[in-house]
């Protein structure tokens, strides 16, 4: 198969129309002189099939799940079920306001309860909430509630660091630092968690210790219980990094694997759309000690009555407007139910049978770091590729080639060039064997053709160093590089 | 099994067998027994015909927002959004890609992004767009961090009629790095903010930066807005604003702004119980590497061609980790997709029009509110565009906004914090009106407010 993706001359939507500023700004009685706009926002006029047809342009130069397997590693891109689509759309879903009254909402708050039960069971953690606006909102959110706890405990002085593995995903320490914590890395050995040096590290000065299980390597933790042991032997909190949750449903969870706090993401394990980068849907998940201080308001069940239960003194209080992204929890929700309890169960166990299919096919290709046996995703280290004068980005730029999405490359750190490569549970062995075609064809191609990949896409190989040293950021940078053009001064010296 | 989970015969066998393996069991034998669970107890799965009955029979007990005269806003907007929005919402290669981490693959939603950018930027008179942050009030949050990065200090100052949960979400973005949040006292007659008290706070020291909202948590203009820059000097200014009343306001950017955010949602976002929604971001191009978030930047290929790029990633927390300007990957890119169609299909003098005639409708409103007796309407004297605030004198905003809903109306926002201990106004509504908003339904309104209140009078 030839891949070409569609290469539209598309202008940007203000050249199709460039728009003027002559328009006058209609008046409104009372808006105050000073608050006033005088000039008209310069945005192009266009008949509606015209934007109808930009946009669809646009999209026809984009790769998605639905045109291709996106084989980007912890980002589970999954099917993205179309009935659910069709629910999020249902006037009773999409058209309701988070401040009618709770008697207007109650089937609303139905669903949330109950795909909150449904998320404790799955995480072996009690209680949730379904706030958070995303996985890395949600890291921060919790470690705001292990603050909290240790506030109430006298210990929040000493209490300051958190601590990570060096796999751990960049939002780890991220939100550490934004919830006002300091972090320490603890080394690898053979791809996961030294027990050794993690003994060496927990103090009375450990707040938590971040960890996602299975973890970016693709390899479970198999010390998982000792180290549990260990982080509470120290007075610490252990946090569930729940990005990599799709190898193990129904298998093992949070709570039975000491966990105190976790959070998931509705759009990697339970298959709402990620949307170009977003939304997402972020779920807390607290046992006991954390429970009481999950965000307000939580949903509660009164009789057969819903409603929202603002009496929670502990509480942090709000992260975020409303309550968190129904529209993506009633997604999630369709696809829990379709799934059930043995559905869920299978998830897992697809999910980690194409993993290593895929890991031992791909593994003659590149070398394959760590122990064989990996869950839902595994790393390739491209570093053999450097002989050939050639590298992973080459390679990934070459696969895009054979209209499939590359691997997540260059992470994590402590494989070199390392490919982390993940292909759910929704793809057919077929879809499998056409990827390892392709990436056997894109491994085995010439280092000029390498290079000069891709070369089937709507552009060919993207200066990303000119954006970040040159940054044009929007429509009036573009315009202020252009007046400048105009304005340069002629070259001195004889014409060519 | 669900269709979704491929099951051709013979399939799996031929995965286990190329894995020279039995069973799927064998690859979970690193998971040590005692880790492991037994059943989780959520039932069995079910087909699709099955899946939407059961979901349809829980949504058939919402009351959607087309039952009802509704007059709901404070941030999250019940507008018309034209089909051709979701349409192009709806093309699965654009909801079923991820972050555009491979440029070349991903042309079409960074070229969105860089439109929604120059969007925000045109709306706000700012140069520097972010591709979104989850919401409003996280967006104010990220404001509030942002503005420490560029400022020293440790006193934040918004004001006092910012609504509880905005209030709730800033005081914890400043909590992890220790900062304080204070409100500015506002005048009762007018709700504007008092500049002296700003005043005397700059001059005390360690503030680094202060957050207005327009129009106000009361729905109102305040024209003292304008004064602040001069007020703060260095500190930078941050602005919360509608992005539909900037169609007709003057840019931010263009008294002093250093910081735009607001939510996005009413431009072609369902509002869907309150989530997904849309942050918007925009700051001065002097402190773009302090900015959170995706930033797409224009840039061209090995041909010379113009092509789109994620941009300034070293201040992000892939690559900087700890030291990130903040931990967001995940953001709200469909979003900024459906808020750029919008804009795009209703068109710049539409937007001014839409806001001109819906401000034309909160006067007729006002008017009809105004002349209900035990109804302050509007409560304070102030311009307003969409939204103003409504007093009881008599009875609580629970009992007179239930009362309305009984007789179809939902009748706006009650200005409570519903925390208990938490004081607030119990007597204060936020109220408006959309471009759906009909003549008979502010008629409605204003009987039903006028049984309910003479019902609260001989209940008192």
């Amino acid at each position: 198969m030839t891949f070409r993706q569609a290469r539209w001359d598309e202008p940007n939507v203000w050249d199709l129309a460039p728009p003027s500023a002559r328009a006058p700004v209609p008046e409104v009685p009372g808006v105050p002189e000073r608050l006033r706009r005088k000039e008209p926002v310069l945005w192009p006029e266009l008949a509606e099939l015209e934007i109808v047809r930009h946009y669809t342009r646009l999209s026809q130069m984009n790769f998605g799940i639905d045109t291709a397997p996106y084989a980007l590693g912890s980002c589970t891109m999954k099917y993205n079920p179309k009935v659910s689509e069709l629910l999020a759309r249902r006037p009773g879903a999409a058209n309701l306001h988070p401040h009618q009254p709770e008697a207007t909402v109650q089937g609303a708050l139905e669903l949330i309860w109950r795909l909150e039960r449904i998320l404790a069971k799955v995480t072996g953690l009690p209680e949730v909430s379904l706030q958070a606006g995303a996985g890395a909102h949600g890291e921060w959110a919790a470690l705001l509630m292990v603050r909290a706890y240790f506030r109430d405990r006298g210990e929040l002085d000493r209490r300051t660091e958190v601590l990570l593995p060096d796999t751990a995903h960049g939002t780890n320490p991220a939100s550490a630092m934004m919830a006002g914590f300091s972090t320490q890395e603890i080394r690898s050995k053979d791809g996961c968690v030294d027990l050794e040096a993690l003994r060496k590290a927990v103090s009375d000065r450990t707040a938590c210790f971040m960890l996602t299980n299975p973890n970016t390597a693709g390899l479970f933790e198999s010390d998982i219980l000792e180290i549990a042991e260990t982080v509470h032997g120290a007075g610490g909190m252990l946090y569930y990094d729940g990005a990599n949750l799709n190898a193990i449903l129904g298998i093992t969870h949070p709570g039975r694997m000491g966990f105190d706090v976790a959070h998931l993401n509705l759009h990697k394990t339970f298959a709402t759309p990620h949307g170009g980068g977003g939304p997402g849907a972020g779920v807390l998940a607290a046992g006991e000690a954390l429970a009481p201080y999950l965000p307000v308001p939580r949903v509660v069940k009164n009789g057969r009555k819903f409603r929202f239960d603002y009496d929670r003194p502990q509480s942090i209080g709000k992260i975020k407007t409303a309550y968190g992204n129904f529209g993506l929890d009633l997604r999630a929700f369709a696809f829990a139910l379709t799934h059930g309890e043995e559905g869920l169960n299978h998830v897992s166990r697809r999910a980690v049978l194409n993993s290593n299919y895929l890991a031992s096919k791909m593994g003659k290709s590149l070398p394959r770091p760590f122990r064989p046996l990996v869950k839902h995703e595994f790393l390739l280290s491209g570093a053999p590729l450097k002989l050939r004068g050639v590298r992973t980005l080459d390679l990934a730029k070459r696969l895009l080639d054979e209209g499939v999405h590359a691997p997540t490359v260059y992470f994590p750190s402590l494989v070199e060039e390392s490919l982390m490569v993940e292909l759910p549970e929704t793809e057919s062995k077929r879809e499998l064997d056409n990827y390892v075609a392709a990436f056997e064809r894109a491994v085995s191609d010439t280092p000029e053709n390498l290079r000069a990949a891709p070369r089937s896409l709507s552009v060919g190989r993207i200066d990303e160093v000119r954006a970040a040293r040159e940054p044009r950021l929007s429509w009036k940078d573009l315009r202020s590089a252009a007046a400048a053009k105009v304005e340069a001064p002629a070259p001195v010296g004889p014409a060519p | 099994m669900p269709r979704w989970i491929p099951n051709e015969p013979g399939e799996e066998a031929a995965l286990l067998e190329a894995l020279q393996i039995s069973s799927v069991e064998q690859l979970f034998r690193d998971v040590p027994k005692k880790a492991r669970i037994g059943r989780l107890g959520i039932g069995a799965g079910r087909d699709e015909p099955d899946v939407v009955r059961e979901v349809d029979r829980i949504l058939d007990r919402n009351k959607p927002l087309g039952k009802f005269a509704n007059f709901l806003g404070g941030r999250i907007s019940s507008r018309y959004s034209p089909a051709a929005v979701d349409a192009m919402v709806s093309r699965s290669e654009f909801y079923t890609s991820y972050t555009p981490y491979q440029p070349e693959a991903s042309q079409g939603m960074l070229r969105v992004l860089f439109e929604f950018q120059s969007l925000w930027v045109e709306l706000t008179g700012l140069d520097v767009a972010n591709a979104s942050l989850y919401d409003g009030a996280t967006a104010a949050g990220e404001a509030l961090l942002f503005c420490r990065r560029i400022h020293e200090g440790r006193r934040f100052l918004v004001p006092a009629s910012l609504p509880w949960e905005e209030r709730s979400v800033l005081e914890n973005y400043a909590s992890g790095p220790g900062l304080s949040v204070e409100g500015i006292p506002y005048d009762d007659r007018t709700g504007r903010l008092d500049l002296d008290f700003v005043r005397r706070a700059v001059g005390a020291g360690d503030v680094f930066g202060l957050l207005a909202d327009v129009p106000n948590g009361f729905g109102h203009l305040d024209e003292g807005v304008a004064d602040l820059k001069g007020i703060l000097g260095d500190i930078p200014l941050v602005v919360a604003a509608d992005p539909l009343s900037l169609s007709v306001l003057e840019p931010p950017g263009r008294y002093g702004a250093d910081v735009v955010v607001g939510e996005g949602q009413g431009f072609g976002i369902a509002p869907s119980f309150g989530g997904p929604l849309l942050g918007l971001f925009a700051c001065r191009s002097e402190h773009v590497r302090a900015a959170p978030g995706r930033i797409v930047g224009a840039t061209q290929d090995v041909a010379g061609q113009p092509a789109f790029a994620l941009t300034l990633q070293t201040r992000e927390q892939h690559i900087r980790r700890s030291r990130a300007t903040s931990n967001i990957c995940t953001n709200q890119s469909l979003m900024a997709l459906a808020f750029t169609v919008y804009a795009t299909v209703v068109g710049p003098r539409g937007l001014a029009a839409l806001q001109a005639s819906i401000a034309e409708k909160a006067r007729t409103l006002a008017s009809a509110l105004g002349g209900v007796d035990g109804l302050k309407a509007p409560r304070f004297d102030a311009p307003y565009l969409g939204e103003f605030t409504v007093e009881l004198s008599r009875g609580t905003a629970a009992d007179f906004l239930d009362r309305l809903r009984r007789r179809k109306v939902l009748g706006g926002v009650p200005l409570v914090d519903p925390r208990p201990g938490r004081p607030s106004s119990s007597e204060r509504i936020l109220v408006g009106v959309s471009d759906a908003t009909t003549e008979r339904e502010i008629q409605k309104y204003a009987r039903a407010a006028r049984t309910a209140l003479a019902s609260a009078g001989r209940g008192a």
